[in-house]
């Protein structure tokens, strides 16, 4: 595939979810022309695109769509929700066409093209057709709308009349480099025809000290009278076609031939007219005529300011040298050049891999910077100390501003639910609302990329399972349309994503008795609510009897909790029967670097994610209560605590000093008991491999600044460990009836 | 264990006579080999992070050049007591290449060894097929017993000894036994 159909592709994507979003609030609020434009230019964009990079498949099938819009925007036809979902289903068809085209496949399968067949058709029947006793400004479907003839004057009708071929041709930059001279195809070009007029394009022509002299920056726009045809002219360039673009128009083409190629023109800064004239639309008479006028508005009654004046495009109209088509492909180029250009002072494309190795680089940046500075601090030159530090400092900046690369905001990810929830809701029969709170909040790309999946999941089954029908919900005394509400927000260090809903929660009684049947747990065993909800993280554990089209089987629930597991991740329940679940999905905030607690127990070195430590505190004997037990008295408050020593089975005496690191995870606050504090540290996370895969409580590791391995703790999972072991050794002398010591 | 009796596909390299290299190293008093394909680099002993709740053959891990490898003591892994760290200690770094989920992975695994000796060069006819029992080794670890001066040297199966899920397997189970949470969780 080719750089300009990639790019084509790329764009259109982006252009279908904006199409698809605007879609989806038209259907909201019907009346709105801002939001039907919003539907049309993305449409428009794309079939211009499609006609560049010549895959026809694509124009014809979103001509039709244009066709619809177009009236809809004309006001013909109304706004309704059939016509909404016809619309999302073009989308739909639109983005398949896109792939057949990303596959290399030169046509559409069978299915497919029954497929876009069959959504034409809709939309021809109930929408296009059913308005045909429209007078003359009525589109024929399937063809260009070029009928207007009485509506143009000077420029004749449908076809634009140009007895003259139009070339368009803009050379790459290589094209001299490589031994080829533009000159030389234009002279060629002269042996088939005569070349009328020959207009020269320096809109890429860089300014005088960035020109590189052997790089070529020309366009050309040339008229072109021939017998010749398109075939033979083409093979004139036949030597450049890989380094130029070239379009080529016969000679009365179609007004829709001209829109596509006022599309393709790459150049922004061209006035309306000039590009009319240069594409032979109209006469350099014609423009001047509208030009005059249009910086001719007398500025009426003396003293009063002038009014702007009216856009040329108006005044063309109003004049009726150019069709109104025309002038809005024109005018919507004009908007998009100026709407591109801010978007690229903006936005820069990069590919992935790219940024990928400049985090890993500045990753090995911090560890080299690590080790450098602790040999400074060896050596006690306090100007060596002094560069380092400074040296230090820049690193961290450009750690976090290489970080920040990679940060997208997750608004994107939930918007895509609007639809997922609308098209759900109609399947299901229910009334299902979706709000969406906290879209700004960003977290890095490759767990946006992947959190798309698992997020899925949840918001189908709390859709499927979680919200009851109107009727049940009238019942209970409940609106009748449910709610769904997708939040993302920061929390210590972590990004947390909630998935909520307000339907009828988990059932305790059915899961308990599901999780009997399959085995997962013994019959009479006593288990916390917390413990219950669990159970539907197991694999192929389902509560449905009946298998729908959206979920209960089973698969599902393991899958979200192994893929958020993936992503360094932890996901919760909470649910209130009767009132609703909500899964909280905790994710890290990075995948490459964090900061860190360096803490030591005995020779090794751990660290602690800094943005989960509270504060530092020496272990006194006093605080602590008496004997084994681990908790202490933290200003009144009770901490528990762990001992990292007795947890990781680090043989040997404690030393004298010890040191509790009050970390706060979930909301909790506990203690881990360490031998020494060691300070901050820039941690870039290693992972540990596939060996280590099943470890838990240790997040990753990282290289210190003397080379050696420190271990990233996972705080939360280490709670749960000691939660485990003591719950474990606690519960298992008496069986079933002792009472359980709930902790941290 | 019963899945992993040993495969005749993996018995003695007797395709030929053509000799092939392998690496001797001692470990616990007696002489082992490895083909020396695999082999990347023999380090000296040092800076050995230990990782927590892990069976006993899973040293820990060092830093190899900005990476992080794991390393395995191999008496362990025979089922012996670790060997003791000696000035001679070193730890051979074997490049493994493993199909995982279609796509090939390499990992890069360091062994401790007592010392390194020599690299030989063993002619396939001098190889013989490992005994059926005696060798106090699982049958499927050893590749062959090589002839070198009169005496045997146990030619180890890279594939088997270091095979990543067979280890995966064991850390799990030797990781979470102590601290083996409820299923539920």
């Amino acid at each position: 595939m080719d750089e300009l159909t990639t790019v084509f592709v790329t764009e259109s994507r982006e252009q279908l979810a904006a199409m698809e979003e605007a879609l989806l609030q038209l259907e909201a609020n019907p009346e709105d022309s801002d939001l039907i434009n919003a539907v049309f230019r993305p449409a428009h964009t794309i079939k211009g695109g499609a006609g560049v990079i010549e895959c026809n498949f694509i124009v014809a099938f979103t001509h039709v769509a244009e066709n619809a819009l177009d009236k809809l925007r004309n006001g013909d036809i109304k706004v309704s929700s059939d016509l909404v979902a016809v619309l999302l289903g073009c989308c739909d068809h639109i983005g398949n066409l896109l792939s057949v085209l990303e596959a290399g496949a030169a046509e559409p399968d069978e299915d497919l093209r029954a497929e876009g067949d069959s959504l034409l058709s809709r939309l021809q029947r109930d929408w296009l057709d059913a308005k045909e006793e429209a007078p003359a400004a009525s589109v024929q479907p399937n063809r260009p709308p070029v009928e207007k003839v009485d509506d143009v004057q000077a420029s004749g009708g449908g076809l634009v009349e140009t007895d003259f071929w139009h070339i368009s041709l803009r050379f790459g930059a290589g094209v001299l480099r490589n031994g080829m001279d533009p000159i030389s195809f234009l002279r060629y070009l002269s042996t088939l025809g005569q070349i009328v007029h020959i207009e020269t394009i320096p809109d890429a022509m860089p300014s005088a000290e960035e020109m590189d002299p052997e790089a070529c920056y020309l366009g050309f726009e040339i008229k072109f009278k021939s017998d010749a045809d398109k075939a033979a002219i083409e093979a004139v360039f036949d030597f450049v076609r890989d380094e130029c673009t070239l379009h080529i128009l016969p000679p009365n083409s179609k007004l829709a031939d001209y829109i596509a190629l006022l599309q393709a023109l790459p150049e922004n800064t061209m006035r309306l007219g000039e590009i009319l004239v240069k594409i032979g639309a109209l006469t350099q008479a014609e423009l001047d005529d509208g030009l005059k006028q249009q910086h001719a508005v007398p500025p009426e009654e003396g003293g009063e300011e002038a009014s702007p004046p009216p856009p040329l495009g108006e005044i063309l109209i109003e004049q009726k040298v150019v069709q109104p088509e025309l002038v809005e492909a024109a005018v919507i180029k004009q908007k998009q050049v100026s709407e591109k250009k801010a978007a690229e002072a903006r936005l820069i494309r990069i590919q992935a891999d790219k940024l990928d190795r400049l985090i890993d680089l500045v990753g090995e940046l911090v560890i080299a910077g690590a080790s450098t500075n602790l040999l400074a601090s060896r050596a006690g030159l306090s100007d060596l100390n002094e560069a380092t530090s400074l040296l230090n400092r820049l690193v961290e900046q450009i750690r976090d501003s290489a970080l920040q690369l990679r940060m997208v905001q997750i608004g994107e990810t939930f918007n895509r639910f609007q639809r997922v929830v609308r098209d759900v809701s109609k399947e299901l029969g229910k009334d299902i609302e979706l709000t969406i709170a906290g879209g700004e909040t960003e977290l890095d790309k490759s767990v946006v990329e992947k959190i798309g999946d698992p997020l899925m999941h949840l918001v189908r089954n709390a859709m499927d399972h979680g919200i009851e029908s109107a009727e049940v919900r009238q019942a209970k005394g409940k609106s009748p349309r449910g709610r769904l509400s997708l939040n993302a927000y920061h929390d210590s260090g972590s990004i947390v994503i909630d998935v909520a809903d307000d339907g009828g929660g988990l059932n305790r009684d059915k899961i308990l008795k599901k999780a009997v049947e399959k085995g997962l747990v013994q019959a009479g065993v006593h288990l916390s609510d917390q413990e219950i909800a669990n159970l539907i993280f197991e694999p192929g554990f389902s509560t449905v009897d009946k298998v729908s089209n959206l979920s209960g089987r089973g698969v599902g629930m393991d899958v979200v909790k192994r893929n958020i597991q993936g992503l360094r991740g932890r996901v919760e329940v909470h649910s209130e029967e009767g009132h609703g679940t909500r899964f909280s999905i905790r994710l890290p905030l990075t995948l490459a670097i964090i900061d860190g607690f360096l803490v030591g127990a005995d020779r090794a070195s751990y660290v602690i994610p800094l943005d989960m430590v509270v504060e530092c505190l020496e272990l006194q004997a006093h605080a602590t209560s008496s004997g084994e037990r681990n908790y202490l008295n933290l200003r009144g408050e009770v901490l528990p605590f762990i001992r990292l020593r007795d947890l990781f089975e680090i043989p040997g005496e404690p030393p004298k000093r010890e040191n509790v690191v009050v970390v706060k995870a979930a909301g909790q606050k506990a203690g881990i008991v360490v031998d020494t504090l060691l300070g901050e540290f820039q941690t870039v996370i290693k992972p540990l491999g596939q060996l280590f895969r099943h470890l838990r409580g240790i997040g990753g590791s990282t290289i210190l600044g003397s080379g050696d391995v420190a271990l990233i703790l996972d705080v939360q999972a280490l709670a749960q460990i000691a939660i485990g072991r003591e719950e474990r050794s606690l519960a298992a002398p008496s069986s079933v009836n002792t009472p359980r010591i709930s902790q941290v | 264990m019963g899945n992993l009796v040993p495969q005749a596909g993996s018995t003695p390299a007797k395709t030929g006579d053509e000799s092939r290299q392998y690496l001797t190293f001692t470990l616990g008093g007696e002489i082992f080999a490895l083909g020396i394909l695999n082999i990347k680099e023999i380090i000296e002993y040092g800076s050995l992070t230990e990782i927590p709740m892990m069976p006993g053959f899973i040293r820990g891990v060092i830093n190899l050049r900005g990476a992080v490898v794991p390393v395995i003591d191999l008496v362990a892994r025979f089922g012996g007591t670790p060997a003791a760290i000696g000035r001679r200690t070193c730890i051979v770094i074997v490049e493994m290449v493993q199909m995982s989920e279609g796509s090939e992975t390499r990992q890069d695994i360091g062994v401790v060894v007592d010392c390194v000796n020599e690299v030989l060069e063993i002619p396939a006819t001098d190889i013989e097929p490992p005994p059926a029992f005696g060798a106090k080794i699982r049958a499927d670890f050893i590749l062959g017993m090589g002839k070198v001066a009169g005496k045997f040297v146990i030619i180890l199966n890279v594939d088997r000894v270091l095979s990543l899920e067979e280890m995966t397997f064991l850390a799990d189970l030797g990781g979470s036994t102590p601290a083996a949470e409820p299923s539920a969780a």
